[in-house]
């Protein structure tokens, strides 16, 4: 359901503008629109003084401050109570006390992950080499001066090692080893004296040394592990440490900064707002709409603090206002959720259809049919009230909540088809109600059954936007719909005598229905209608066909089970046997939370809201103070 | 002999149909990956986009039972 809104005007004197704009902030409860949308109010745009933009820009990059301090902070206060007063100064300061705290924190932090990434490929490297290492590479005369090569060049090894032989005289053992997949390192032992040369050597060539960061480089390639592994043992503590001071700010401050950052935006918005205004010599003038009945409790909270300043009036909605009219949906608390799942597709008109009532009718309904299994529906239950404990808001809570709902439907069709993890509940003698799914005698039952649901859903799609049509007084769509809907009851009466509900005399009733229908749908759309008439009512009736998904996912989630439960009693031992059809079973839990959500979305999508849904509505936002919205 | 070739029959016609179906959806999954990278908000329309070749499986199914089931292979 929507919420009726009402058109209002305010007219102010310009002195009162700024303390106006602040009081409508803080009753919250206007949807402000720009003043050049309404084209019968002649009043020019109020104009923005160059003061005003430079003040929003302080504003902005204050904000941006307080959000990057606040990301850094991590955690998130959600309900934070207006302060008494707030002195910008104080910001300020405030951020200059903090800033260069968070600064030094995250640098740390960043230094200290960067060495522990770095630290485990020097600590291979060396575990690699030091045990080909000969002992002369202790000597006191000896140095050790390491190379990594990219296995795609090991013919530049052979040039360096003859090159430093010739320069060492024949004294320098070589040692190589491969690092990993890509890399071979070369350990050379030199005379200490001839170290300078090799180094100027190999400055000359494009090679990558061997070197260890200098505060673990200790002499000898042993006390060098020993330290770097002593170094990676006292990096988490560190971490954690610098963690700790970061918890520790973000109790102090993050409360503080959040206050902060609402107060900043209010005032931000304070200003931006004022581009929708207009205004003539000395007024002000504001278009807006609130909730039908808001304009009296508006006009008294406003006039309580300007008096007589301001004058508030309704203004009419015309044809041409209608397209600006915000929504603001206000259905009951079980039907919320799916309001979420509306949005996603679209925000629905204001001179149209809100669907979520039906959605919330029908799509739990669905995705019952296609689980229907008491122990899955018992599950997902728990499982989706165990994270509604957990999930603070947001889009994933009513999702959850559509799981939940969806869930005591699979219950209730469980028991209608007689399955507890599958096919095991007739071995605890439950019986279905209706029929057995996985019996091969009642799949065509299942198949009709999920047809003559999907028939009675598309009518009543084609019937309410019949009814759309006719108040929209719109020739064509009456005839479009009108057209489909009566060539589907056709369609409907020739299946009847099919399956012998009707008798056969029944049969040219329907035919004439069916082709009467087409006629008058292809007639909507004149001379094409003669050929896209026909290919329309084809997609009406592949829309119904779409409907078997119902059966279709229903049996795959069914025989899924016997494969869990036929696996598990196989196995030969209790426990194996258990597991195995544990795994299944979960398995077929998480494809059947997943999978009939997303058909039973898509039949509504697909099928059922074309029929009569017009999307492309606006969002009722109210101009209101950030804590307003989270108080 | 016959009921195997009506199973057959039948696992042709849903086997060809989901690969037709799966064919389009990766097109249109992959189209759709990089268009949710840059505007989320039209997560609605693309759910609806790579929902719509389902249709060709759903029949693909259909056909597959009536196969079975009026063929007598059921």
């Amino acid at each position: 359901m929507k919420r009726p809104m009402t058109c209002i005007e305010i007219i102010g004197l310009k002195s009162h503008l700024h303390q106006t704009v602040a009081l409508l902030q803080q009753v919250g409860c206007v949807h402000i629109e720009s003043i050049n949308a309404f084209s019968d109010v002649t009043v020019r745009p109020l104009a923005i003084d160059a003061s005003i933009l430079r003040r929003q820009e302080e504003l902005s990059l204050l904000i941006a401050e307080l959000e990057g301090e606040l990301s850094l902070l991590g955690g998130a206060t959600q309900h934070v109570l207006p302060p008494s007063a707030i002195d910008e100064r104080d910001i300020r300061s405030g951020l200059a006390t903090l800033s260069p705290q968070i600064v030094a924190l995250t640098t740390q932090r960043e230094a200290l992950k960067a060495e522990q990434e770095s630290l485990p490929r020097y600590e291979a490297t060396l575990l690699k080499l030091l045990p080909s290492l000969p002992q002369t590479a202790y000597q006191e005369e000896k140095s050790v001066i390491g190379l990594l090569i990219s296995r795609s060049h090991l013919e530049a090894l052979e040039v360096i090692q003859q090159e430093v032989t010739q320069l060492t005289d024949g004294g320098t053992e070589f040692v190589e080893r491969n690092v990993d997949d890509t890399t071979r390192a070369l350990l050379m032992i030199v005379p200490t004296d001839c170290t300078p040369r090799i180094e100027l050597l190999l400055g000359k060539k494009d090679v990558t040394r061997l070197r260890l960061p200098q505060q673990i480089e200790k002499g000898s390639l042993d006390a060098t592990l020993t330290a770097l592994q002593a170094r990676m043992r006292e990096l988490p503590q560190k971490m954690a440490a610098i963690d700790q001071q970061m918890v520790h700010l973000g109790g102090l401050w993050r409360e503080r900064l959040t206050i902060w950052c609402h107060y900043l935006h209010d005032q931000f918005d304070a200003y931006a707002v004022l581009t929708n205004f207009g205004e003539t010599e000395h007024t002000f003038v504001v278009m807006g709409w609130v909730p039908r009945g808001g304009c009296e409790a508006l006009k008294t909270q406003l006039q309580q603090v300007l008096g007589n300043q301001l004058v508030i009036s309704e203004k009419p909605i015309t044809a041409e206002t209608q397209a600006l009219v915000p929504v603001a949906l206000h259905n009951p608390a079980i039907v919320q959720p799916f309001e979420s799942l509306v949005k996603i597709q679209s925000i629905p008109r204001s001179d149209g259809i809100d669907p979520t009532t039906l959605m919330a009718l029908f799509m739990p309904i669905f995705f019952g049919m296609m689980l229907g299994d008491i122990a899955y529906g018992l599950i997902l239950l728990g499982l989706t009230l165990w994270l509604l404990r957990r999930v603070g808001s947001g889009t994933l809570r009513d999702v959850l909540k559509v799981l939940a709902i969806g869930s005591v439907w699979s219950i209730a069709f469980g028991f209608l088809f007689g399955e507890l993890f599958g096919t095991l509940g007739e071995a605890i003698g439950l019986h279905p109600i209706l029929f057995d799914r996985a019996d091969g005698d009642h799949i065509m039952s299942l198949m009709m059954l999920t047809l003559a649901i999907g028939a009675g859903h598309l009518s009543l799609g084609l019937l309410l936007g019949l009814i759309e049509a006719i108040k929209a007084k719109s020739r064509s769509h009456i005839m479009e719909r009108g057209g489909m809907l009566i060539g589907l009851m056709g369609v409907f009466l020739m299946v009847a005598v099919l399956v012998e509900l009707l008798p056969t005399g029944f049969m040219t009733p329907g035919m004439a229905v069916l082709i009467l229908g087409i006629v008058i749908l292809s007639t909507s759309m004149g001379w094409i209608g003669i050929l896209m008439g026909t290919i329309e009512f084809m997609g009406v009736i592949s829309n119904l066909l779409s409907y078997l998904r119902i059966a279709a996912i229903g049996l795959a989630s069914v025989f899924l089970a016997k494969v869990a439960n036929d696996l598990g009693g196989i196995a030969g031992n209790i426990i194996v046997g258990f597991v195995i059809a544990a795994l299944f079973h979960a398995l077929n839990i998480a494809l059947g939370a997943f999978s009939p959500t997303i058909q039973s979305l898509r039949l509504h999508y697909v099928e059922f809201f074309p029929k009569f849904y017009q999307g492309g509505g606006r969002l009722y936002t109210p101009f209101r103070s950030r804590f307003t919205s989270t108080a | 002999m016959e009921a195997g070739l009506i199973a057959i029959g039948a696992a042709i016609a849903v086997g060809l149909a989901a690969l037709g179906t799966g064919l389009a959806q990766s097109r249109i999954g992959a189209a759709a990956a990089g268009i949710l990278g840059e505007r989320p908000e039209l997560l609605g329309p693309v759910i609806l986009l790579i929902a719509i070749p389902e249709t060709i499986i759903i029949l693909g199914f259909a056909t597959a039972a009536m196969i079975l089931l009026l063929s007598g292979g059921g």
